[in-house]
């Protein structure tokens, strides 16, 4: 196992040697990038990155260039993480056979839009962690299909408008919640299973470097504020991003051993669901007064999983 | 590696068993497998092995799904090492998307195919289907006929996709139980003289080297996909002379000689058959019985399916008036692909002779020396006549009212 | 940095589409770092230096990598890579901001002399 690179505060985090490159195509202010960067800094090992089609992997390796800084492979939609349980696999093989290709340790990091993480690529990351590879997934939740000009997902919020959920006159956006991938990968039983937010730096970069010390499969799920689809002014991704945080609409938790809950950031002020509605045009038809309800009870399962997660830290299960 | 024959021990193994030892001698370094019949088997094999620590310290990968085995097999080999899988049918179906990226990225993967029809309807036994579903996909594919040729190719395979100068995934394709469940006597090497025949591979442009890394799998727009695309075909059609040269190795090594086209009887035969798969066996046996009573007919067999060995099929077939292509897959609105590779050569050669095609064989229809004989007998017919008297398409052990097209 | 001086015969590419990060110890001429997003922007960020408490908030939101701090203090900023998103000057805690957006137009010297006086509603 690798020593934890010592990242005390912002100043040291800053001197890390860059992995990821500019000169890349996402939007500007994208989150994917700021949740990117703040996960390969957390470590100074070796990374193979394994990237599922999606905004990232459309935007960083456009030929003839690349933005990585260290070895990383797109195959298709569905299948990151069964490309990285490859990979990873290969380097255990050839650790025991005795020539390896490189000295120093190697994490292996697959990320995934929501789409290919909760949707098209669901399979195989259900059967990669299932199998135990020593690999990160984490999912870089915009909560659509972004790239290809905002889609719904299963990730996509109830009440979202997004091209193939769209407000009308008679429909207020997406019908269903999200599905809660976290719970059903700590159902998995991953050592580690957490969600982040790129605003909350300290404790992503937390939760990424025990990630990284685990040793089998752990998931990661990262709000990723889309300008461009979530509708609000590039630079408010951050702000967003802590909106959702502080509005427990996107709790900061993790989970260790398949039970273990820790809420790891708890606001001192609670924002509502409707202040977190109100920053993104993606929300703007549910302040019609025949689609009020929706916020209201959107608000009530926020409080009522939030209650859930304290309850459940509290009780230690 | 001494380039002369190694000691060889026979025992009596199926097509699956024999490509099972196969991987195991060549000391993979990642098997990522689903099983599917018929080629389950290899995958229980390859397992039992693993279990009783005679993998090499290979790791073995038992993914959910074929799509995540190719996926991973892709991810496998572009961190640096050998790797092989198998699968049959639905299975390699569901891995088509990642066999092109495979050779896209040109990435030696070894897969044995246990050919299987494909549904629907649905049915678990032997036909081409699969097999001509990815030949556009850019694999190097040989043909094993018996459980002898599936394990010789397999070294074959190593030694070729993995050559800097091909680096490209090969498929080595058998016939569903036919082959593949069918045991017979097979000659097989000591593990050391297997594996010194191909030797340990190192991997080109490794990801987990972790001082040079690399992109594996950038999109190329408009400006750069054609030239990526036309390198990969240049790579394909010119590997024929690396197989060519192993052949040879393999001769010499194995005693055993193979050729992009095998020949049977062909250099004086007026009507010949061409085909592929474990029908070129049964055919071996009509040309005999033929042959004996004076008939002047033979026999070639695609050893190499991709790249199309256009001037070895050209030099087999050159003597003979009238030909057939067997095809063991449905054509579904056209003449069966190999029929189009054989009408291909003809034109490109300037050659003028009769052509018929037959569908054979779907779905594990048996095929008989009765029925050989009676295309045969079609063949002369058009040899006699001296043009074709039979439609171009006509089906073999079919029940029902005769079937024929164009 | 246009793409034709990469653009090569068939013959020429990397089997398989491969691209390289490095080339020796500095980036490959494949590296993103080698092309530039500046026609992007239509607005630039611009650093003052006067004001900064060197936090490195700016570094570590900047979705384009485009802060480049040295030794934990903040250097300058990467024009050829920063699109304009503006999410630096969004994060920046001091009052006045060490980084405010102005037009492409505007000359760094013009921005640091029209600099915004500190906000007295923000502290009050
Ligand atoms: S955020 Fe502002 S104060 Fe902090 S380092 Fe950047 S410019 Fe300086
Ligand atoms: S404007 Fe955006 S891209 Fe430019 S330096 Fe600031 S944060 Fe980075």
């Amino acid at each position: 196992m690798s020593d934890i690179k010592q990242i005390k505060n912002l100043k040291d985090f800053s001197t890390s040697v860059e992995r990821f490159q500019g000169g890349h195509r996402l939007c500007p202010g994208c989150s994917h990038s700021i949740i990117v960067r703040e996960m390969l800094n957390a470590t100074d090992d070796n990374i193979c990155v394994s990237t599922a089609t999606g905004c990232l992997e459309v935007c960083t390796a456009i030929y003839p260039y690349t933005s990585w800084d260290l070895s990383w492979i797109h195959i298709g939609f569905e299948n990151a993480a069964a490309a990285i349980s490859g990979t990873e696999a290969m380097y255990k093989a050839l650790q025991k056979k005795g020539r390896p290709h490189s000295d120093k340790p190697t994490k292996f990091v697959a990320f995934g839009g929501d789409g290919g993480t909760y949707d098209i690529g669901f399979q195989s990351l259900s059967g990669a962690v299932e199998r135990g590879h020593d690999f990160i997934y984490v999912c870089l939740d915009n909560e659509g299909y972004m790239n290809t000009g905002g889609q719904r997902s299963s990730s996509t919020p109830i009440g979202g408008a997004t091209t193939t959920s769209p407000a009308g006159k008679v429909s207020y956006g997406e019908k269903r919640l999200k599905k809660d991938m976290v719970q059903i990968m700590a159902a998995h039983g991953c050592e580690f299973v957490a969600q982040v937010a790129p605003s909350k730096w300290k404790d992503l970069v937390k939760k990424t470097q025990r990630a990284y010390q685990a040793s089998g499969p752990v998931y990661i799920n990262a709000v990723s504020p889309c300008p461009t689809e979530w509708k609000f002014a590039p630079e408010k991704s951050m702000e967003i991003c802590d909106l959702a945080v502080d509005s427990c609409v996107f709790p900061l938790y993790q989970i260790e051993d398949g039970h273990k809950v820790t809420v790891t950031y708890k606001p001192k002020v609670k924002k509502t669901v409707e202040e977190y509605c109100a920053a993104q045009g993606r929300f703007k038809h549910l302040f019609r007064p025949e689609f009020s309800h929706v916020i209201e009870d959107w608000q009530k399962r926020v409080d009522a999983t939030w209650e859930y997660l304290l309850k459940r830290e509290e009780a230690g299960i | 590696m001494a380039n002369t024959k190694a000691n060889q021990t026979r025992v009596v193994w199926d097509g699956n068993m024999a490509a099972a030892q196969a991987l195991r001698q060549a000391q993979v370094d990642v098997v990522a497998a689903y099983p599917i019949t018929p080629s389950t088997p290899i995958v229980q094999n390859y397992s039992q092995f693993v279990a009783d620590g005679n993998a090499n310290d290979g790791e073995f990968v038992m993914v959910e799904s074929e799509h995540s085995a190719m996926s991973a097999c892709v991810g496998a080999s572009a961190g640096g090492g050998r790797v092989a899988t198998a699968t049959s049918s639905q299975g390699y179906a569901l891995m088509v998307e990642v066999l092109y990226q495979a050779s896209g990225m040109r990435l030696p993967i070894i897969m044995n195919v246990v050919n299987r029809a494909l549904a629907s309807p649905l049915n678990i036994h032997g036909d081409h289907s699969d097999m001509y579903l990815g030949r556009d996909a850019g694999w190097i594919n040989l043909c094993a006929y018996s459980p002898q040729e599936v394990y010789d190719l397999n070294f074959i395979a190593f030694k070729t996709g993995e050559d800097l100068n091909v680096r490209l995934p090969v498929a080595i394709n058998q016939d569903g139980f036919l082959t593949s469940h069918t045991a017979e006597v097979v000659e097989h090497f000591s593990d050391e003289d297997a594996f010194g025949f191909i030797g340990s591979y190192v991997g080109k442009n490794p990801m987990l080297d972790g001082e040079n890394p690399v992109t594996y799998g950038a999109q190329t727009e408009g400006e750069w996909h054609f030239e990526h695309k036309m390198r990969q075909n240049h790579a394909l059609v010119n590997s024929l002379d690396t197989i060519r040269a192993n052949f040879k190795k393999y001769a010499e090594f194995s005693g055993r000689e193979y050729h992009p086209v095998e020949t049977y009887l062909t250099d004086d035969a007026e009507e010949i058959i061409v085909c592929m798969g474990s029908v070129f066996g049964t055919t071996q046996i009509t040309v005999d019985q033929l042959r004996a009573s004076g008939r002047k007919v033979g026999l070639v067999g695609i050893r190499v399916w991709r790249p199309f060995p256009k001037e070895d099929l050209a030099a087999a077939i050159k003597n003979a008036k009238s030909i057939a292509a067997l095809d063991r897959s449905c054509p579904m609105g056209t003449t069966g692909a190999l029929y189009n590779e054989v009408a291909a050569v003809l034109v490109e050669n300037g050659m003028s002779k009769n052509l018929l095609n037959y569908i054979y064989g779907l779905g594990g229809r048996d095929t008989t020396t009765e029925h050989l004989s009676g295309i045969f007998s079609d063949l002369k017919a058009c040899s006699d006549a001296g043009k074709r008297t039979k439609p171009v398409v006509q089906t073999i052990n079919l029940r029902g009212k005769m079937l024929s097209f164009y | 940095m246009t793409e034709e001086h990469l653009l090569k015969g068939w013959e020429e590419f990397e089997a398989g589409a491969i691209l390289y990060s490095f080339d020796g110890s500095s980036h490959h001429i494949n590296n993103s770092i080698q092309h530039s997003v500046a026609d992007w922007r239509a607005e630039k960020p611009v650093f003052n230096e006067e004001h900064c408490i060197h936090c490195q908030f700016c570094w570590v939101y900047c979705p384009d990598t485009s802060i480049i701090s040295k030794d934990k203090q903040f250097d300058h900023i990467d024009y050829v890579h920063c699109k304009g998103c503006g999410i630096c000057v969004d994060v920046c805690p001091t009052n006045p901001k060490s980084l405010v957006m102005f037009t492409e137009q505007t000359t760094n010297d013009e921005a640091i002399r029209n600099w915004p006086a500190k906000d007295t509603k923000k502290d009050a």
